[in-house]
Formats: C-alpha cells, structure tokens, sequence
C-alpha cells in the first residue's frame, strides 16, 4: 500500500513536471546568476500578469495600503496585483509545502510571495522551499546593507538567527515595546526592570498579562525574561547560536531562572486571582484589554503602536510607551519571500522590488505605522526626510532611549524549544525539572 | 435506483471515505510531505492518550456537549409543545424562535463576546451606571472552564432545531390520542410521559444525535469563549495543527481521530440503546 502510494505520487509529479516549467527554471538560473537584466525581468512581468501576495491580513490599515497603493502602483508595472489575505503566515507556509509536495515545481504553485520571518522562514529553508538569493539582485537592494563587515547589516543576513542568504528581503523593522495606560499607572511606579514589574503586580494583582506563546507575541515576552535573567549576565548573546551549537543542556542552564521568574509570575497575572491565569491568544485580544482597563502594560512588536492606537482608538487614552525591560527590547525585521514554486516568479520579483523602494516605504510607514525596513543610512537625505515626516512619532520614548536597549532575537532552532518548554513548565504546570524538559523538547523537535 | 444513490456515494466515498483514510494513515505516521514515514506507528495515539491533559480535555469536551445538549432538549420540548397549542400572538413567535437557526454560530460567538464579555455592553452599561468602578470589575463570565458562554451559544442555537424537530413530530401525530388519554381520566405528567414522550422520541432521538456531534466536534466556540488551557479536544488539535513545528500535525491528526472514535462510540451506543427501547416497547 505505501509504495503504492509512492509510485503514485511520484507518477502525478512526472506528469505535472512539463516544457513549461525548464523554461521557467532557466530563467531562474539566469536571474541567480545574474544573467538576466532588469528590464527582461520587468518585461516577463508583464506577460505573466498577475502576482500573488500571502499576508496576514489581520490589521485593516495595511489591507487599505495594499489595495490603495501597492495595487495602482503595480498596474502601473503591468502587473495586477492579487493580496491574498491568511489569518496566520503559517498557512501560506502549509500551503507552499503541501504543493511541493505534490510534485508542484516552478511556475506552478500559487503562492509568488509571503510576508513572513522566524520560525516560518526557518521552515520554509529547511523544506528547501526557497526560490533563491533574489534580495541582493534587485535596483533597490542597494537600500540594504549587505556587507557582513558592518555590524548593523546582522538584522538583514540573519532571521531569528536563521541565514537568510538573500532568500527573503527586508520589508520592515521592528522593536518590541510596551506601553504603560498613564491613566491608571502614576509615572513613579512605571517598572523598568522584571523585578520591579512583579512588585507592580504584587501591589495591584492581575493588571498585567501576556500573550500565549506559541503566538510569537508571547515566544518574544519569554525571550526578554529569559535575556533578563541569563545567570552569566550575557543577556541575549549566547541565544543567536543554534541548538546545536549551544547544546540541550546549556539552554536549559541559560533558560531555567527566566521561566522560574515567569513562573512565579503566573499567580499575579490576569485572572489568577479567580482561578487560572488568562494569556490573550493574539494581538486583538491583547489591545482589547488594555483598551478596557483590565491589564496596565500591554507588551508587543510595534514602535510606533502608540501613535497608530491612539489615533484609531484601539489604545486607551494615557497610553505611553516606556523603556522594558531595560536593555532586552529585542529588535527584528520581517521580510518578503518567494517561495521555490512561485507561479510567477518574474512578477514576484517586481513586487519584492517595488516593496523595497523609498516610495513604497514612505507610504507604508504613512498608512500602517509599520517602520521602514530599508536602512537609512543608505538612503539619500531626501528620502530620509520624507521617511521622518511620515512617521506617526513616538510617544513617551525617544529613538536614542529605544536604540540605547535593543537586543536581538532569539535563534529560531532555540525558539521551538523555549516555547514547548513555557507549554510545558508554566501552562501545564509540569513537576519536573526544567532540564528534563528541555531535552524531551528538543529530542521531540529533533524527530 | 444505483442512478439515483450514484451522486450521494461518490461524494461520501471519495470526500469523505478518502479524507478519513487519510487521517487515520497520518495519525499512524504516514506523512511523507513533511518527510515523515513510520507507518504504522501508534506512537502518537500512545503519547497522547498517555498524558493526563488529554483526558482532562476529553471531559471538558464532553461536559460542554452534554450539558449544552441536554438543556437544549429540554427547553426544545417545552418550547415545541407550546406551540401546538393556540396562543395569541403564535404565528409572529413560530417565525421569531426560528431566527437563532438562520443566524451562523459565528455571530452567536460575536454576540455573546459583545454582551457578556468584560468589555462587553452589560459591562460597560455596569460601570457607567456606577454598579462597578470600572469594567474590568465586571464577574468572568466567558472564558472560564465552567464554559457558561460555550454553553449559551449552543443552546441559543440549538433549541430551536431541536423544537423544530419535536414540533414536526407533534403535528404529524395529531392530539386524539392526548385527548383520549385525557377523557380516560389521566393527569397531564401521565399524559406527556405515557402518551406523548413515546410518540416525540424518535424526533427527540435524531435531534440530539446531530446537535450532540456537533457540540462534540465544534472548534468556534471552545476556542473564542473557552478557558483556555485546559482545551477541549477540537482547539488541541488545531492548537497542534498551527504549530511550527510540522511534526505535530500527526498529534493533531491523532488528536482529531481521536474525537471521530469517542464521537462515534458515544452516538453508536445511544442509538443501539434507543434500538432496543423501541424493540421493547414493539416497534421496530
């Protein structure tokens, strides 16, 4: 029955793979080696005439900039443009797997671009299901710095510490904040540091909570802890090296005081104090208790959230961003991909392009609040000037006290095992040792 | 008469038949698009059915589905029996009680989330009024493990189609035996146990069989109004398919057999039971 199974398989995919799909891979290779110019790109754009976009499709203010900008513009180019909006990056993901799987090569899929990073460009590499080093090819990779001698360009050529070797482009940066309701919270007692956040709650029980790992809201508030409370004081430098490299039971050394501290945390956390805690499952839920008075800080990725939630009424008026935790606000980008069975892969390039210009990053920044992804000290003055005049501002920090703490994400091999980890120690309440749970993750996760 | 039955069986055998032989080979480690291929292998039924949240889950499953079934039933056969009589007003209420049926499960979620969540209007009519400081005082109604929002969206939902049901029985049985039941000098509780209860209880039998399934197998409301963890059965499979981690979707596929084998032992015993019943009591 299995090799029946196989054959079959195999069978369809002999039979999907045509004449069509060498020309396709041919160009491929010409555009990876450099052989095809720019304008035989932008050319077979516009006879292939379509490019899908897979993106969360969650936030209104970048579904209207999608189809007020991104479309007209790429009409322009001779490109229509399809956003395909997903409830979670994952099923783009699924999807671009379960077509490979089914013998779908180049040209044949349909999914030409997912807006993505971490865990879902990680698995999207390890499937070997990447069109190429497109990113550093384009007229407008020169916006990138992607010399490896320049500390800065880390956050281009590494993903959650995953190499990105070109396959995915730098779309927008951002920085993990938290906002603080003024309303409620006098400044005095506004924490800087996880201490004092928990002398917070132990005055006033309940007020704070975070999102649900695996949810990457929540995966990044453990990452901060477990930076904060690193026993050798190294902060988030040994976490941007694989699990391999680091080793089962050095993580579990590295990680076991922050899920300590997280779980003493639990019973002072939202709802603790009528029966279980509550972590929000997403993003809304979050804003919506914050928005209603039931929690004081609500942590997630968003440096101009403020700005944007005060001004569309999902943040709650007082609200303020403030330094925490003080030198781990982990920083990262996110970034457009072309997955390896693109069905337009010269119109994916286009868009990846037109994404990556100065125009695009303005409005972007101007419509969703989203911070450019592009480096600024590649850019002209001009650009940076329109850059600066369309961020919405921040509000309660400045850039210098949000640089002064940046620290990187977390290496996405370690991310899956933290956050089986947290499933493990703080939700189901496990009674073993912190160790012997890490390596049951990782030994599950090396399966 | 093949002709006739041919569209109906190649939807259920291929849909459906190949969906579930599917499931049940990737539940036993069949999954070579992911690169995994231990077929068979009943590791992940043994690694699940082997921790102690999974059959915490299975009763919070179960707690939910039954408990929502049951006052379903029961408020459906009281609101089903009212409405063989005549009352003034009865052909507007006949049309009102059938809206929860036209209105999707979703928007019942989205109602209950706007009504009695704590940023909900009661809450917040609560605290404008000044009955409590602010809303986040409001008491927990949603999202606890006692699952009174679950609860209410199924029953919501749920009774209508099950009076609906009892209703249809009803007319087509007519009120002469009732009647004549009543002229031999039986009081109302003989009459509806001895006389009407027998005559409904195949209406209420396939009614509560289909509002059961569901209840057991729906993902919406656990997952929106629920707790949190512990979950039922349906958000751990879904919590284990949207994992990034590929391996898990065994679990998850395991996890959803799982539901299908506990589903279908529940609903085969409850028929076989009520089989026997009308065997007894002579029909057939």
């Amino acid at each position: 029955m299995k090799k029946l199974l196989i054959s079959l398989s195999l069978s369809v995919s002999a039979i999907a793979s045509s004449a069509v799909a060498d020309e396709v891979t041919d160009f491929r290779d010409g555009f990876l080696k450099g052989e095809v110019t720019w304008s035989d790109v932008e050319t077979r754009a516009k006879s292939e005439g379509e490019v899908n976009l897979y993106y969360w499709g969650g936030s209104d203010p970048i579904n209207i900039w999608m189809d007020q900008v991104v479309t007209p513009a790429l009409a322009e180019l001779g490109v229509k443009f399809n956003p395909v909006r997903i409830t979670g990056t994952k099923d783009a993901v699924d999807l671009v797997l379960a077509e490979k799987g089914a013998g779908k090569g180049l040209g044949e899929g349909s999914v030409d671009a997912i807006w993505l990073n971490g865990e879902n460009f990680a698995t999207l590499k390890r499937q070997d299901a990447l069109f190429g080093a497109f990113a550093d090819k384009m007229p407008n990779s020169q916006f990138i710095e992607w010399n490896p001698e320049d500390p800065r360009s880390l956050l281009n050529l590494r993903d959650f510490g995953v190499e990105t070797n070109a396959a995915e482009v730098p779309w927008s940066g951002e920085q993990y904040v938290c906002a603080v309701n003024t309303s409620r919270v006098d400044k005095g007692n506004v924490p800087g540091t996880f201490a004092e956040l928990k002398t917070y709650l132990e005055a006033n029980p309940g007020k704070f909570t975070y999102v649900k790992p695996p949810h990457y809201l929540g995966n990044t508030f453990v990452q901060a802890a477990i930076y904060a409370h690193n026993p050798d004081g190294t902060g988030g430098e040994p976490f941007q090296n694989s699990i391999d490299e680091l080793g089962v039971e050095e993580l579990a050394r590295l990680i076991t005081p922050g899920l300590e501290y997280l779980k003493s945390l639990e019973p002072l956390l939202l709802g603790a104090q009528s029966g279980s805690a509550r972590y929000p499952e997403d993003n809304t839920a979050l804003d919506g208790l914050f928005l209603n008075g039931e929690i004081d800080f609500s942590c997630k990725f968003g440096l101009y959230a403020v700005a944007v939630g005060l001004s569309n009424g999902t943040y709650p008026e007082g609200a303020e961003a403030f330094v925490f935790p003080e030198g781990n606000m982990i920083k990262n980008k996110n970034y457009l991909a072309i997955p390896a069975n693109a069905p337009n892969p010269a119109a994916a390039l286009v868009l990846a392009n037109y994404m990556t210009s100065v125009d695009s990053q303005v409005t972007k920044l101007k419509f969703t609040g989203m911070p450019a992804g592009v480096d600024p000290w590649k850019l002209s003055e001009d650009d940076v000037k329109a850059l600066t005049e369309a961020s919405p501002g921040l509000v309660g920090v400045t850039q210098a006290e949000l640089d002064a703490n940046t620290a990187p994400d977390t290496n996405a091999t370690l991310v899956d095992v933290i956050e089986a980890t947290w499933l493990e120690y703080i939700e189901r309440d496990s009674s073993d040792q912190i160790e012997t749970i890490v390596q049951r993750a990782a030994d599950n996760l090396s399966k | 008469m093949w002709i006739q039955l041919m569209p109906v069986l190649v939807v259920l055998s291929v849909l459906f038949g190949g969906a579930l032989v599917l499931g049940v080979m990737q539940s036993l480690g069949f999954a070579p698009w992911f690169g995994v291929n231990t077929f068979p292998d009943f590791q992940y039924f043994g690694a699940l059915w082997g921790d102690w949240f999974f059959w915490q889950s299975l009763g919070l499953t179960l707690y939910y589905a039954l408990v929502s079934t049951f006052l379903s039933l029961v408020m459906g056969v009281l609101l089903a029996l009212a409405l063989v009589r005549y009352f003034p007003g009865k052909t507007f209420y006949k049309y009102l009680y059938k809206l929860p049926l036209m209105i999707p499960y979703t928007v019942g979620i989205a109602l209950a989330v706007i009504m009695m969540g704590n940023s909900g209007m009661i809450s917040r009519l609560m605290a404008f009024v000044g009955l409590i400081d602010d809303p986040s005082q409001f008491p927990q109604i949603l999202k606890t493990h006692y699952g009174w929002g679950i609860i209410a969206v199924y029953v919501w939902k749920q009774t209508p189609f099950v009076a609906l049901t009892v209703y249809a029985v009803l007319l087509g049985v007519g009120r002469e035996t009732e009647e004549a039941a009543a002229i031999l000098g039986a009081n109302k509780w003989q009459i509806f146990f001895q006389v009407t209860f027998p005559q409904i209880l195949p209406g209420i039998v396939s009614s509560t069989l289909i509002i059961f399934a569901f209840n057991i197998g729906a993902f919406e409301a656990p997952f929106i109004l629920g707790g949190g963890f512990p979950d039922t059965l349906p958000v751990v499979a879904w919590r284990y398919f949207n994992d990034a981690d590929y391996t898990l979707q065994l679990q998850g596929m395991a996890t959803v057999v799982s539901i299908a084998l506990i589903a279908g032992v529940i609903l085969y015993s409850y028929l076989s039971f009520y089989r026997r019943y009308e065997r007894r009591i002579g029909r057939h």
